[in-house]
């Protein structure tokens, strides 16, 4: 083999093409390792909404709970269903009512988003222990206050502790305090009491969801079966878990395959910018080449050779790609919920998979843009090569 | 000339151009052997004949220089014997290798294992030290690290640059260059050394210098040189002298 200290210190002295080369292949690198890093957060956000041993009830034929209407006396049956847990105080259930309100983000003249509100009933804390109040206090039921999750807050105009915004026109609520819920979903809503909130929307008797806790996880099929076979009620269930997986699907792989369509693009031009410069090395250096062939050093040691430089000039440009993504794990970005269509905030999930991901892809760019000029380099004549 | 004792001269010449030379007492056997070489490049669609129908034979040992004007053939010659290339036409045969015969692959590890290259401009890799230029033919070999340090260093010392062996190319003069090199072209103990207009870079001190130093390896170290050079001087340092012109030894 010929000497890998040949290769590095090549590429120590063609600093100036060997830094625009890791430099493209290092862009690349970084879009799709952000992408990859965004998918991750977006499953993680919505994935750790769902708990398996809690089943989720919505309207037949319905996928999200915007679309979902159950009827009030529907929803009572199904929390008095077999397999739901009991306390002393009854069915340990929710029935959860969902609107969209628009409203002006902050900082922007006039831009509106839609943010999801969820009616919840008083005894939502102790049916979600997940959820804590971080700052202010939960909000009084029957009253026009409202509580946000801690990664919409400030995000839109009045969505702040103390200050208020009108969930419909001529209907101001209060923020009187901001909740936590283990980085899922429910931090990019606004809770605000069942009661006003199907009063303010027209929606009196109906709830979009229920949620039940089940006895243990088991028990599901018991109640789904129970649940599903009554006809009068037209409903759904499935679990918790499974309902918030589905619902990360389509956004994530939107994201994903976004990601991946640009850093695929981008990776045709860096991988063209590694062969551009891996040829200049070949002609910089047929001499060489010719001298190690005359030596001896066999076409397979010579393609090898150079192949491994620019193995080299892809992993480093790889790493820095990564290097300048991993930051990205401290951005929040605030974007649409396909199914939903609310805005959600998600976080970029820097994980050990994405970092080996994103440097493999670097490293077959390196190869790919590698390999014709390294068989330039092994079908160099010694002969041709030491007459130049 | 009895016509029996032209017999018994071409019998003996016969013999001494397959098994060897006499050098005095001893049988010296011959290391290289052309016999009927052409060589032919095409320019185009035009036929350019290199080497006519050439016969050659050195014997181990030898230190030899081959002069000829540019475009005699020279370095053509010099590459078919080192097995860079291959004849058009006629048998290659040196140390024991019939070369025309081999195969790319072959001809590539033979070049290894039997031939040092001295070339006119060194062909030293700028990026590695003076030591690791020398250890390059050994990584072909089955050696230790530290053997092949040791061997470099002492193919360094044969030439007298013990002390420069960290040093990179570019911090060398030209004759100390050509000196690595020809520590390079013996670190691996090969069987011939070939020498490509040697001398051509380098004033007429280095140029003795580097000509001693081929000597040396001659005498004290029974290499079989094979040296193309257009200096006279040069050539005169030589045991033999053979003229190529258009082709054909004169």
């Amino acid at each position: 083999m010929v000497p890998l200290s040949y290769n590095v210190r090549s590429l120590f002295v063609r600093r100036a093409t060997t830094l625009a080369t890791m430099a493209g292949i290092a862009l690349v690198v970084f879009v799709l390792a952000s992408a990859l890093m965004l998918t991750n957060g977006i499953k993680k956000t919505l994935d750790s909404t769902g708990s398996p041993d809690r089943a989720f009830v919505l309207r037949m034929g319905s996928d999200a709970e915007l679309s979902s209407n159950i009827e009030a006396p529907s929803a009572k049956l199904a929390m008095d269903a077999p397999g739901v847990k009991k306390s002393a105080q009854g069915p340990m259930a929710v029935a959860e009512l969902i609107v969209v309100a628009a409203l002006d983000k902050t900082g922007t003249r006039g831009q509106v988003s839609n943010v999801q509100i969820r009616g919840v009933s008083d005894d939502v804390f102790a049916f979600r222990p997940e959820v804590r109040i971080i700052d202010g206090r939960p909000a009084r039921p029957g009253t026009d206050e409202v509580i946000v999750g801690q990664r919409i807050r400030g995000r839109f105009d009045g969505v702040e502790l103390g200050a208020s915004f009108e969930l419909k026109k001529n209907r101001p609520v209060t923020v009187v305090g901001v909740f936590e819920a283990g980085g899922s979903a429910f931090e990019s809503e606004i809770w605000a009491d069942v009661d006003t909130l199907r009063t303010s929307f027209g929606r009196e008797n109906l709830f979009s969801s229920v949620t039940v806790q089940l006895e243990s996880a088991t028990s599901f099929d018991a109640f789904k079966a129970q649940v599903e076979s009554d006809k009068r009620l037209g409903l759904d269930v499935v679990r918790e878990s499974v309902y918030y997986e589905k619902q990360s699907g389509g956004t994530a792989t939107f994201i994903m395959v976004t990601g991946i369509i640009i850093s695929v693009f981008f990776a045709i031009g860096a991988m063209i910018g590694a062969m551009i410069t891996m040829y200049g090395a070949v002609s910089q250096r047929r001499r060489e080449i010719g001298t190690l062939r005359a030596l001896g050093f066999s076409r397979l040691s010579i393609l090898l050779s150079f192949l491994f430089e620019s193995l080299v000039l892809a992993v480093l440009g790889g790493a820095i790609g990564v290097a300048a993504a991993l930051p990205m794990g401290m951005v929040e970005l605030s974007m649409m919920n396909f199914m939903t269509w609310s805005e959600m905030v998600f976080t970029f999930d820097p994980t050990s998979s994405v970092i080996v991901t994103a440097l493999i892809f670097g490293s077959v760019m390196g190869i790919i843009g590698g390999f014709f000029p390294a068989l330039r380099a092994a079908m160099t004549s010694p002969i041709e090569a030491m007459r130049d | 000339m009895s016509e029996a004792q032209s017999a018994q001269c071409a019998a003996d010449e016969e013999r001494q151009g397959e098994q060897g030379v006499y050098r005095g007492t001893k049988e010296v056997k011959t290391i290289v052997k052309l016999k009927g070489v052409s060589k032919v490049y095409w320019r185009g669609k035009e036929k350019v004949e290199v080497l006519h129908d050439l016969d050659l034979a050195v014997p181990e040992g030898a230190f030899e220089a081959l002069m000829g004007p540019s475009g005699s053939g020279k370095t053509t010659l010099l590459n078919l014997i080192a097995g860079l290339d291959v004849p058009s036409s006629g048998s290659v045969r040196v140390a024991d290798a019939q070369l025309e015969t081999m195969g790319e692959a072959g001809r590539t590890k033979w070049r290894a294992e039997n031939i040092g290259f001295v070339f006119q401009t060194y062909n030293l890799l700028p990026v590695l030290t003076a030591q690791q230029n020398v250890e390059l033919p050994l990584l072909l070999a089955n050696l230790s690290s530290s053997e092949r340090k040791r061997r470099a260093q002492t193919a360094l010392k044969i030439v007298g640059l013990e002390d420069r062996v960290r040093h990179r190319p570019g911090e060398l003069s030209g004759g100390q260059q050509q000196r690595v090199t020809i520590a390079r072209a013996i670190v691996n103990d090969p069987k011939i050394i070939v020498a490509d207009e040697p001398t051509g870079d380098l004033d007429r001190h280095n140029a003795d210098e580097i000509l001693n130093l081929l000597d040396k390896l001659n005498r004290e170290f029974e290499k079989t040189i094979l040296m193309v050079t257009h200096d006279p001087a040069a050539a005169e340092r030589a045991s033999h002298r053979r003229h190529l012109d258009k082709g054909k030894l004169q």
